[in-house]
């Protein structure tokens, strides 16, 4: 087995941070608007620690947002040659809707400047660079409609920002699920997340 | 010294009837009277012609009844029990304009031999027939002289003649009522118990009670000062058709004097207001709506601090139900209590320049001014603290036991100002009455989308003002508003309106501003802040859970759901094609092998 340095760790304390700032967000975001439903607690605690956690997402992000820009790896999130894109993202589509139950190899090979192959590269760029952007504002005006009142006319009104803070979190909630599941189709199902702890990621050996 | 009526019959314990009876006709009567007819018999013999004109002054020629009613102590009986004094005072009645006359040629019944025979049902009675006795040489003409004393002896209850000018005191007018000073002229009759009769037939009281003037701010003021008109050479009868018609006129005479105050009342809400239904204003004649007098009174305008007691507020006159509750509230209770600085209703609403509350911040405002710090206070525990200030009234919370709802309001969006319905009725080319039908439409208000269709009508008409709904939490009537509690009562519970059941989103409210005030209120469906439509018409309302929209609810369970179900597929097929994957490996390890 050979051992592959993905996860350098300030990108390893982003993602955990983040991790943990999601579920709760997601919880608390859950309590806030299904209240009448959903009974984890007080609606005022609710909205207090989504306030909070939605700033520490948001220094996380920008953490995030300053390590890729500044070492250049953004480029990983961006598709730059369509064409290339294109054709491996059906090779790898076909991949984990045919090739992955067949047991044929992974046509993506990760490397610590490029680790995600162009269907993850399309998803995260969705995610991190239009979804979580989106989300974040979003939310800073939800969090203090008066003072933003202006911003929030521009973009439509009230109930247009908080539609679109709704809706990036049914998307966001969404992929949850399937990001959790991916992380299984490493070696074993707990290697990607263990490379996360460590930065560390056993390839498995392929016969040459 | 004002002179009061009858005040020298005041009755008073002395001489029995039968003893004074029989002393009167015994000892004293007869001789005086036989000296009296000689006189007259000698006197008719040396001027023959002028029999029974020559008149003594009365001390001469009633020495027989004065034998009596000289007496202090002289006092009769009426069949009600009550007793009168007799007691004519001797020095005054000479000075009067009668001290000719006999005691004989006003009391006319008076008979020597049966005096004092008759015992009449009550004071009253006497003073009826003694002022009777008036009319034998007072002439209808006479009396009718003057236009005010015509109307007051025409009348059927007219005041009798002694009420105003005495009875054993009668002096000539002229002597007297000149050296009268001020309010005391025309109190000479206006102290009296008389009124007049309006043409819608109600009864107008002119008395004026002197304790009131005296006691009022206006004591140092003569009549003249405010009835203009009236002085010692004019007295001009004026006409009303009722009380009303009175009270509105005698209103104007105030803004004389408190031009400021009458200047605020003129732009408040008693004045020029019109209420949603029925109400109209003081201009227009609203019977209820308060003028000066009905707040001061008349004559017994009391001190600014008269009004400012739970018994004296004149507020409570119309407004009963709404001081009851204010009574009971956390500021009437402490009122109760002596504490001065607990707000009474001008505190809010002001005296004279009371406006329109609803919808506005001028309560708000009120409520600040008093609660310094307030704003800080809810900082410490309410998120959006700034926030919930502006879009709910603080009655909403602090008066926990109203009923609440969400009143929808148009607003300009560049001034923030309320859209107006002098502004919405060219827009949409219609009539107030139409526009009311139209908001009335099915009964049961306006659907999320008629709303946004008139919201696109206005803004496609707006002539560049942009027009929308916003949103605010309040009572439901003005009334609970008063019905403030303690702070430890007040509503402090997110979830009482932050979930989509709460009660207090069942009922909205388009709210109509009028241009003079006032405003007009149509019942919505619940659903214009929470259906599709609502992104459109109330795209500036949202609440945290309780406005959410049902079809982005839907939406977004669909979402989540491919979210699980995606993984949940792969693994199933992971699961299924294991024995393939198993096949090609061991395939695979065989190649290997062989190679």
């Amino acid at each position: 087995m050979n051992k592959i340095f993905l996860h350098p760790l300030l990108v390893r304390i982003w993602h955990w941070v983040n991790a943990v700032g999601f579920i709760v967000l997601i919880i608390t975001g859950i309590q806030i608007r299904y209240r009448e439903i959903a009974n984890f607690g007080t609606f005022k605690a609710a909205v207090e620690i989504h306030n909070f956690f939605g700033f520490v997402v948001i220094l996380d992000f920008l953490l995030w947002l300053a390590y890729y820009v500044l070492t250049g790896k953004i480029r990983m999130y961006v598709p730059l040659n369509l064409k290339k894109f294109l054709k491996g993202a059906l090779k790898q589509a076909r991949y984990y809707g045919y090739g992955l139950f067949i047991g044929e190899e992974n046509p993506h090979h990760a490397t610590a400047d490029n680790k995600f192959n162009p269907l993850q590269q399309a998803a995260y760029f969705m995610i991190m660079l239009l979804l979580m952007p989106l989300q974040l504002i979003s939310g800073v005006l939800l969090w203090d409609i008066k003072a933003f009142a202006d911003w929030i006319g521009l973009l439509g009104g009230l109930k247009v920002v908080d539609m679109v803070h709704v809706a990036v979190f049914f998307f966001l909630a969404a992929f949850f699920f399937v990001h959790v599941y991916l992380t299984t189709l490493g070696t074993t199902p707990l290697e990607h997340i263990k490379a996360m702890f460590t930065g560390y990621e056993e390839l498995e050996e392929h016969p040459k | 010294m004002a002179v009061t009526p009858l005040q020298d019959l005041r009755p008073s314990n002395g001489v029995k009837r039968k003893d004074m009876k029989k002393r009167v006709r015994k000892k004293i009567l007869y001789p005086p009277l036989f000296l009296l007819f000689f006189a007259t018999w000698a006197g008719s013999l040396v001027f023959p012609g002028v029999s029974g004109a020559i008149k003594l002054p009365v001390l001469e020629n009633a020495g027989a009844c004065m034998a009596c009613h000289a007496s202090k102590d002289l006092v009769i009986s009426f069949k009600d029990k009550e007793k009168m004094s007799v007691f004519v005072s001797p020095d005054d009645f000479i000075k009067t304009v009668h001290s000719a006359l006999s005691c004989t040629d006003c009391h006319q019944k008076v008979s020597l031999e049966s005096h004092p025979g008759r015992v009449l049902e009550s004071r009253s009675a006497f003073a009826k027939e003694a002022s009777g006795a008036c009319r034998n040489c007072h002439a209808d003409s006479q009396l009718k002289a003057k236009a005010n004393h015509a109307y007051m002896a025409e009348k059927a209850d007219a005041p009798l003649c002694a009420v105003c000018h005495g009875a054993h005191n009668v002096r000539r007018i002229s002597e007297w009522k000149s050296s009268l000073r001020g309010k005391e002229y025309c109190l000479t009759c206006h102290r009296q118990s008389i009124s007049k009769t309006l043409r819608s037939g109600e009864r107008l009281s002119l008395l004026i009670d002197p304790a009131n003037l005296a006691s009022s701010v206006h004591n140092k003021h003569d009549c003249s000062d405010c009835h203009a008109e009236y002085n010692r050479d004019s007295h001009p009868v004026k006409t009303f058709f009722d009380s009303r018609e009175h009270s509105v006129s005698v209103s104007e005479i105030c803004g004389k004097c408190h031009a400021d105050k009458y200047t605020s009342l003129r732009g408040s809400i008693h004045y020029n207001l019109s209420f949603h239904v029925g109400g109209t204003l003081v201009s227009k004649g609203n019977p209820k709506a308060p003028v000066c007098t009905d707040c001061h009174g008349f004559h017994a305008v009391g001190p600014k601090t008269t009004y400012e007691t739970l018994s004296g507020v004149p507020c409570r006159k119309c407004h009963e139900d709404i001081f009851n509750i204010y009574a009971a509230s956390v500021h009437g209770m402490s009122r109760a209590k002596g504490e001065h600085r607990a707000p009474m209703c001008s505190s809010c609403h002001f005296a004279h320049e009371i406006k329109f509350t609803a919808m506005t911040d001028k309560i708000k405002a009120a409520c600040l001014g008093c609660h310094k710090g307030v704003e800080g206070e809810h900082k410490k525990w309410l998120p959006n603290a700034e926030l919930h200030l502006s879009v709910i009234a603080c009655a909403a919370c602090h008066a926990p036991a109203s009923e609440k709802g969400i009143y929808l309001q148009l607003v300009d969006q560049k001034t923030g100002e309320p859209f107006t319905r002098e502004q919405i009725l060219p827009l949409l080319g219609t009539s107030s009455e139409e526009l009311s039908r139209r908001l009335n439409a099915h009964g049961q208000g306006l659907d999320s989308y008629e709303l946004s269709y008139i919201l696109k009508q206005l803004n496609e008409r707006g002539a560049g003002a942009r027009v929308t709904y916003l949103g605010r939490m309040d009572v439901n009537k003005y009334s609970e508003a008063h019905r403030l509690s303690l702070k430890k009562n007040a509503i402090s519970e997110c979830e009482s309106c932050h979930r989509k059941d709460s009660k207090f989103l069942k009922r909205v409210t388009l709210a109509i501003i009028k241009t003079e005030g006032g405003m007009e209120r149509y019942t919505l469906q619940p659903d214009v802040l929470s259906s599709v439509f609502s992104m459109l018409s109330s795209r500036q309302f949202y609440l945290l859970g309780g406005t959410r929209i049902a079809l982005l609810d839907w939406a977004g369970i669909f979402i989540v759901f491919c979210g699980l179900l995606l993984p949940i597929a792969h693994v199933t097929m992971r699961v299924l094609t294991a024995p393939l994957r198993k096949k090609g490996k061991s395939e695979g390890s065989e190649k290997g092998e062989k190679g």
